[in-house]
């Protein structure tokens, strides 16, 4: 009897026990590569998934890290130019957020804080440890709000959409002004305000065709692009002077 | 049709771009100024970061500067040795200021020092220029009389370093045409304009060189500043973006024909006030983003 408690309790620790007591989850993304060609005018991210048991999904999208300087102007004689700044690492380049059920009815906040799930888990490190809370603060909401107008933060989060009880999708945006590099997504199962199982995937944004081998060149070799581009422009005013000579 | 910049990193729309490269074009046709004045304030308007629209901007005037000294040269319009000459002091300019460019960017103040050079430059030449061409008008009589007459004044004749320019007929220090373009060279690297604007009045009025030479010899002098400055932008900054320069060169290609037409049919006085107007409606525009409260006072820039 007591053999078959300590049993019970260990499905109950074990991982593997926590699986089969919380159901499953499992996503999968419509593509794993978004092409930036001539014409990117943007894109659509899709993620499906199929959860087993009940509870909540909310799906996290992050772009790359960048570190981000944000700077507060002020009026100095009349002039009006960047007086303070403040620089924020691990800033992810884009972020979006899908739930199935509005935010206070999934978690405390504090939970979804603690697996980066919503706005209010937007929180970044500035690298400066002087700055004071208020002040750091005012420049913290000032770069998302900044994000927000460019599009690369949401205002919003999105919802869900169940194609049955278990079988989901969610349809993300990136706009054209998307920075290439890995971008990371993960999806949460919550059940009782509390997270029973996360998955993640990755996929990729780059250039392609034309423009990335420009970028390329103009990275990898710069000084022969720098070359290129004058001895493209000379061409192009002596052909533009032929031309007019002509008439 | 939207278009993917591939240094810049964002979409523009091809119309736009093209439009003010036609629009750039078309002064330069009819006045045979660069327009970089006009061309990367609107760049930085639509969004392109500034450092790219300095670097592009500086290979759009390679193009328009070869197009536009070929006629002069033929005429043998150019003094050369006065070029090399302002050359040496324009590379200098340009090399040193695109590590100024570097260093404002750093500590975040690109932005307040382009426009606070642009209103400076476009309000004093814009105001100055519309006086001139108003006065003109109410004249009527030409005051063209005035060629060659000016004279080098004290403390500019005293400096060593003399050399004889044959063509222009001058004998002066070097360190005169040298200085100038200098300033000019800076002016290439920081703000993306070619700086006709400044050079011509410079070596009409202090170096006193014939006005005949002085639009072949700033042209040939500035294709070299502006090559110059977009091979350092695009080895120290990454800044240039050959997709913006095509397009912007293509609609210069049209525009200029245009313009070389219509001035024809304008008069020198008229075309004159428009573009004084003109440069003081941008000096305006961007006066206003530093004299009145911006509406987000935080920006924000990867760094």
């Amino acid at each position: 009897m007591i053999r078959l408690f300590l049993f019970i309790a260990a499905l109950w620790v074990l991982p593997s026990a926590s699986y089969a007591q919380s159901g499953s989850l499992s996503i999968d993304l419509a593509h794993d590569q978004v092409d930036i060609t001539a014409g990117f005018t943007g894109a659509e991210m899709t993620l499906f998934g199929v959860k087993e048991g009940k509870g909540h999904v909310a799906v996290v999208i992050r772009g790359p890290k960048k570190t981000m300087s944000v700077a507060r102007k002020e009026n100095v004689m009349g002039l009006w130019f960047n007086r303070h700044r403040l620089k924020f690492g691990n800033v992810p380049a884009y972020y979006d957020y899908a739930l199935s059920a509005p935010e206070s009815d999934l978690a405390k906040p504090e939970t979804l804080k603690e697996h980066g799930i919503g706005l209010n888990a937007l929180r970044f490190a500035p690298d400066t440890k002087r700055s004071k809370p208020k002040y750091f603060e005012s420049f913290q909401e000032a770069l998302i709000r900044n994000k927000q107008a460019q599009g690369l933060f949401p205002l919003k989060p999105r919802g869900i959409v169940f194609i049955d009880d278990n079988f989901f999708r969610a349809t993300f945006y990136l706009p054209s002004n998307v920075p290439a590099g890995r971008y990371e997504v993960e999806g949460f199962l919550i059940k009782n305000g509390r997270i029973a199982l996360n998955r993640s995937e990755e996929f990729n944004v780059g250039q392609v065709g034309m423009e990335a081998r420009i970028y390329k060149f103009a990275h990898g070799q710069s000084l022969a692009y720098g070359l290129l581009c004058v001895v493209l422009a000379v061409l192009a005013g002596w052909v533009a002077n032929a031309a007019y000579r002509r008439e | 049709m939207q278009i993917y910049l591939p240094i810049a990193e964002m979409t523009v729309p091809v119309e736009s771009i093209l439009l003010l490269g036609t629009f750039v074009g078309f002064l330069s046709g009819l006045f045979g100024v660069g327009g970089g004045f006009l061309t990367t304030p609107f760049l930085i308007f639509m969004g392109i970061p500034p450092a790219v629209a300095v670097g592009t901007q500086s290979n759009q005037l390679v193009a328009a500067g070869v197009s536009g000294v070929l006629g002069h040269w033929r005429k043998g319009n150019v003094d050369i040795q006065m070029a090399v000459v302002m050359l040496v002091g324009g590379l200098l300019g340009s090399f040193i200021g695109v590590f100024i460019f570097k260093l404002l960017q750093f500590i975040g103040q690109i932005d307040f020092v382009i426009s606070l050079l642009y209103v400076t430059f476009l309000g004093s030449v814009g105001a100055l220029m519309l006086f001139e061409s108003v006065a003109s008008l109410f004249k009527k009589k030409t005051v063209r009389s005035e060629f060659n007459a000016q004279k080098l004044s004290p403390f500019l004749a005293s400096l060593p370093y003399k050399m004889r320019f044959a063509r222009s007929k001058l004998y002066i220090s070097v360190l005169v045409p040298a200085t100038i373009g200098f300033v000019g060279g800076i002016l290439v690297a920081i703000m993306g304009i070619g700086g006709g604007f400044l050079l011509v009045p410079a070596m009409i009025y202090i170096l006193g060189m014939p006005t005949l030479l002085v639009a072949g010899t700033s042209l040939f002098q500035i294709i070299f500043t502006t090559a110059f400055a977009t091979i350092m932008h695009a080895v120290a900054n990454h800044t240039v973006d050959l997709v913006l320069a095509v397009l912007l060169i293509v609609g210069g290609v049209i525009g200029a024909r245009f313009g070389v037409w219509f001035s024809r049919v304008i008069t020198g006085a008229h075309a004159r006030i428009v573009l004084a107007i003109l440069v003081l409606t941008v000096c305006c525009q961007l006066g206003t983003q530093l004299f009145i409260r911006p509406v987000e006072l935080y920006s924000t820039v990867v760094w």
